[in-house]
């Protein structure tokens, strides 16, 4: 097979393509196992494999994919007259930024297969769980597991032949209520990266989930009973359960270089973020430090190599407020570059992932990481709040189409008044223009705050792609905020 | 290919009753292609061809599922599918409720929807049209951004209990061309759905980017103060909320699980405007539609809202199986909604914007990134997006930034419902994610609601 897909890339090079690479994924499964009220609703596994063909000829793109390897010249050739299609419109011809040929493996951390452990296993976890989540005030509790394990061989025209085996495990318990006016309340927790986890079945730990499920149905008892969110403006602490989607959705999204670039402009949105911006846009105050580390270990967002074979790396997007860098891949650097007619970019951030082998490579996020700050532990941030909420768990969000502005709905709020935490309430929720919310960061936890937030589903991309990836937090506080509408 | 799939079906059921397994099978054949534009160029151009088959094993009240990328030729594979999901039923935990295997009383065959033509354009097919929208259009300036996207789409199913299957085939196609500034930032759409390929109208589109553009150039865009406003809402803001409606409205089971603003109180009771009428119906063949769901039970015209009045929750099987009620015939991949059409004899923007007023209105034709803030009140929250105008009540209009609305689908479509256009229209909702699924629904073309309000407004773009 590798010999095939070999010949195949040379026999298109031969033909006049510029660059060819091929992801051939012998298998990707997925097993995913959610239990709501006690029933097994969903027990589902499944396989795949199949090769996906990109091709790059007069300065455009060709893709072609399929579950079917029987017949690939003609699956690659395929990809090669949707090339010489696209080349009829072409305003930019693409160019690839600069890459070594890399002959690597790869292999996500993990002791335990999950794909080994026996199904009554993962069955008992589950309803473990829900035993342990079926206390008063719960009306539905749910409880779910999915793990994905995939091989990806990369290979390209450039010489580079790279193999990935990543295994990917995600956990959540949420429970959910009605308060007295029948309105709904939910808590949630997901697993993350606690200390040095690695990511296979080892990484759901029963203790944790116990001590986790108890905490989430004790807060969704106080949320049940809880007054209403005050309609004012206050200083809004954001805890990892939200913050991870604050930082996701409003420095994650609009600094992927595809959208600042306006490939997403049908469909997800552009970017206030222009090509000037760099190293110039007071994007956050001084205390926001922000990077694309996809070098942390043992989260979705570390992958070893991305879709285009470029390694990778811990690249800063934020130093001290100030936007210096983008999420990037290969494509979008060089053309950033020569549409700024300045080097922005000195080279692709290896940011360029495919949700399978039927979906082409674009910008992802990776691990979007605020670094800690020196302002303390949460206790110490609250002290300092002399009129605030601290605000967790996501429950809505919306976001402009620039990544302009937002509204969050949160699943709990505690008011803080004078440095004292004081009453909890519900149906919070909180709104702002992104660049003056981040410039309002006004205090930035330190390592006792910082967590890694898993990301199992963000989409993007026409045919959509489902990505996983990773974002690591502290608590942060945010000055003069809108609250309660 | 038709007879083949079913013969390989038909193969699967003899293998599973042979091995003594209670099985379901649901195959699913994908041929999609999309070309993509961005920046004025063809930023990507994909076709992937892929069979999907799904097995579910049951056991007394334990069910296991195992679903497979293979090929149409790959028996062995399959049967091994088949074999791995009778295995992981043995291990499934029971649920507290007896899951029906349906009986298929009937072999039901359709591919009254799939226009060969249509699935299988191709990319100089595409590219034409687009050239020839945008002709005159597109400047250095204003870039073209878009998508088409069609292709064929097969569902086939059959289980161990009945002797007979269900065959649903259609042809499909999404487009949606974006005219962006490079520099100012704002950007208009127009939209097409289209199940057949005479369907497709370049200069009908052609006709709604026209008309957007020359406002958007000649307009200076404005901050819209906050407060309450009257507007006119657009296609795919309507058809986005009826969607948000089909999730925590009127489907039994979320509402049976705590998230929906209706209750089972309200059946039979006025909740919406009495202007508010609708349906879903499968004899629309725009709607890509099942006449018969995955469990066989035919579908016809199912009323959901009658002037306003809460007809009845729609049961899926699965729900129903739970909650242990009737289904309704909606255990189907989508629904064929139809919000009936008004009075207002307004069939295009011109017209709107020319329209005689007393006030102002907000024309709002897209919701981005629509969100339920509290779903057991029905608040959701979009900003406005693509070509929004406010009609001044002088008869000039301008262009405002976008705006924010966070609002009930009950006020929304209560008694501030003033009118809806005669004149309706298939919107595409179709998602890419995972299998080709194509979903539109058929809304008015233009919804006018009064007293909403708008809670956020942006500065600049």
């Amino acid at each position: 097979m590798l010999e095939l897909i070999r010949h195949e890339i040379d026999r298109l090079r031969a033909r006049g393509a510029t660059y060819v690479d091929a992801r051939w994924v012998p298998f990707e499964q997925t097993n995913a196992l959610l239990m709501w009220n006690g029933n097994l609703k969903t027990n589902t596994a499944a396989r795949e494999s199949g090769i996906g063909i990109r091709v790059l000829h007069k300065g455009a793109w060709g893709f072609s994919a399929s579950s079917d390897l029987n017949s690939l010249p003609a699956l690659f050739d395929s990809a090669f007259d949707q090339a010489q299609t696209a080349s009829e419109r072409l305003i930019f011809p693409v160019r690839l930024a600069d890459k070594e040929a890399i002959q690597a493996t790869f292999e996500s951390p993990c002791q335990v297969n999950p794909f080994e452990v026996p199904l009554s296993d993962k069955v008992t976890f589950l309803r473990q769980m829900d035993e342990l989540l079926n206390q008063a005030g719960v009306l539905q509790r749910v409880a779910d597991l999915t793990f994905i394990r995939k091989k990806i061989l990369f290979f390209d025209s450039e010489g580079s032949q790279i193999e990935k085996l990543i295994t990917e495990a995600f956990a959540s318990l949420q429970v959910s209520g009605q308060d007295a006016q029948g309105v709904t309340q939910e808590r949630k927790f997901s697993l993350g990266r606690n200390g040095a986890h690695t990511r296979g079945w080892e990484s759901i730990d029963s203790h944790l989930f116990t001590q986790h499920a108890d905490r989430i149905v004790t807060e969704l008892n106080q949320v049940l009973v809880a007054g209403e969110c005050p309609k004012e403006d206050r200083s809004v602490i954001l805890l990892p359960g939200i913050m991870y989607l604050q930082t996701h959705e409003t420095i994650g999204h609009p600094l992927e270089l595809d959208r600042i670039l306006g490939y997403e402009l049908a469909y997800a949105g552009g970017s206030f973020v222009t090509l000037d911006d760099f190293g110039t846009l007071q994007y956050g105050s001084q205390k926001l430090t922000v990077r694309a580390d996809a070098t942390l270990p043992n989260t979705p967002g570390s992958f070893g190599y991305d879709d285009d074979g470029v390694p990778c790396q811990n690249t800063v997007l934020i130093e001290k407020g100030i936007l210096v860098g983008a999420i990037t891949g290969r494509q979008m650097v060089e053309e950033a570059n020569a549409r700024a007619g300045r080097k922005i970019f000195a080279g692709s951030g290896g940011c360029s992932r495919a949700t399978s082998f039927y979906r082409v490579p674009i910008e992802r996020m990776t691990n979007i990481n605020v670094d800690p700050g020196d302002d303390g532990s949460l206790e110490d941030i609250v002290a300092q709040t002399e009129k605030g909420i601290i605000l967790d768990g996501d429950r809505s969000w919306s976001i402009g189409s620039n990544r302009e502005q937002f509204h969050f709905a949160t699943e709990i709020g505690w008011l803080v008044e004078d440095g004292r935490v004081t009453d909890v309430v519900k149906n919070a929720t909180y709104k702002s223009d992104t660049l003056p919310f981040w410039n309002s960061l006004s205090a930035v936890g330190d390592a006792s705050t910082w967590e890694v937030a898993y990301v199992p589903n963000c989409g993007k991309g026409q045919p959509n792609q489902i990505m996983q990836l990773g974002h690591g937090i502290p608590v942060c506080r945010f000055d003069k905020v809108r609250i309660g509408e | 290919v038709k007879d083949k799939i079913l013969e390989t079906l038909t193969s699967l059921r003899t293998y599973s009753r042979e091995k003594g397994y209670l099985a379901s099978l649901l195959y699913h054949e994908e041929d999609s292609s999309l070309m993509r534009f961005a920046n004025s160029a063809v930023s990507l151009n994909t076709r992937e061809h892929l069979f999907r088959l799904s097995i579910t094993a049951y056991a007394d009240r334990k069910r296991a599922t195992f679903d497979l990328v293979t090929r149409l030729d790959n028996l062995d594979e399959m049967k091994a599918g088949i074999d791995i999901a009778a295995e992981m039923v043995q291990h499934s935990q029971p649920l507290t409720y007896q899951p029906t295997v349906p009986l298929l009383g009937d072999t039901f065959v359709d591919d009254s929807s799939c226009d060969d033509t249509l699935a299988k354009l191709g990319g100089q097919d595409k590219l034409h049209f687009f050239n020839s929208m945008v002709h005159d259009l597109e400047t250095s300036d204003l870039r073209l951004s878009g998508i088409f996207s069609s292709g064929a789409n097969t569902v086939a199913l059959t289980n161990t209990r009945s002797d007979h299957a269900l065959y649903f085939q259609t042809s499909d196609a999404q487009i949606t061309v974006v005219l962006a500034h490079a520099n100012l930032k704002w950007e208009v759409i127009a939209e097409q759905s289209a199940q057949q390929v005479s369907d497709l109208d370049s200069q009908d589109l052609r006709r709604q980017l026209a008309f957007l553009v020359e406002r958007y150039q000649d307009e200076p865009a404005q901050q819209l103060p906050l407060g309450r406003y009257s507007i006119v809402f657009g296609p795919a803001a309507t058809a986005e909320m009826l969607s948000v409606l089909d999730w925590i409205g009127f489907d039994g089971g979320l509402m049976k699980r705590g998230y929906s603003f209706l209750t089972e109180d309200q059946v039979g009771q006025r909740v919406f405007s009495d202007r508010f009428t609708l349906i879903d119906d499968p004899s629309r063949p725009e709607t890509f539609p099942f006449r018969v769901d995955l469990t066989g039970i035919p579908r016809q015209a199912y009323s959901i809202f009658q002037d306003g009045i809460f007809q009845g929750f729609v049961w899926q099987q699965d729900d129903a199986d739970e909650f242990g009620k009737q289904p309704t015939g909606h255990t189907v991949p989508h629904k064929s909604l139809v919000l009936q059409g008004g009075h207002e004899e307004i069939a295009s923007l011109d017209e709107l914007a020319g329209l005689p007023r007393n006030e102002d209105i907000l024309y709002i034709p897209f919701l981005h990134y629509m969100n339920i803030v509290n779903p057991s009140r029905g608040i959701i929250t979009a900003s406005s997006r693509f070509g929004a105008l406010l009609l001044k009540k002088d008869g000039s209009l301008f262009v405002p930034y976008n705006v924010r609305l966070t609002q009930s689908l009950l006020d929304i479509f209560g008694d501030r419902v003033e009118w809806l256009s005669r004149e309706t229209i298939a919107y595409n909702t179709s998602q890419s994610y995972g299998a080709r699924n194509p979903t539109a629904l058929i809304v008015p073309k233009f919804v006018k609601v009064n007293d909403l309000e708008i809670s956020h407004s942006n500065p600049s773009y």
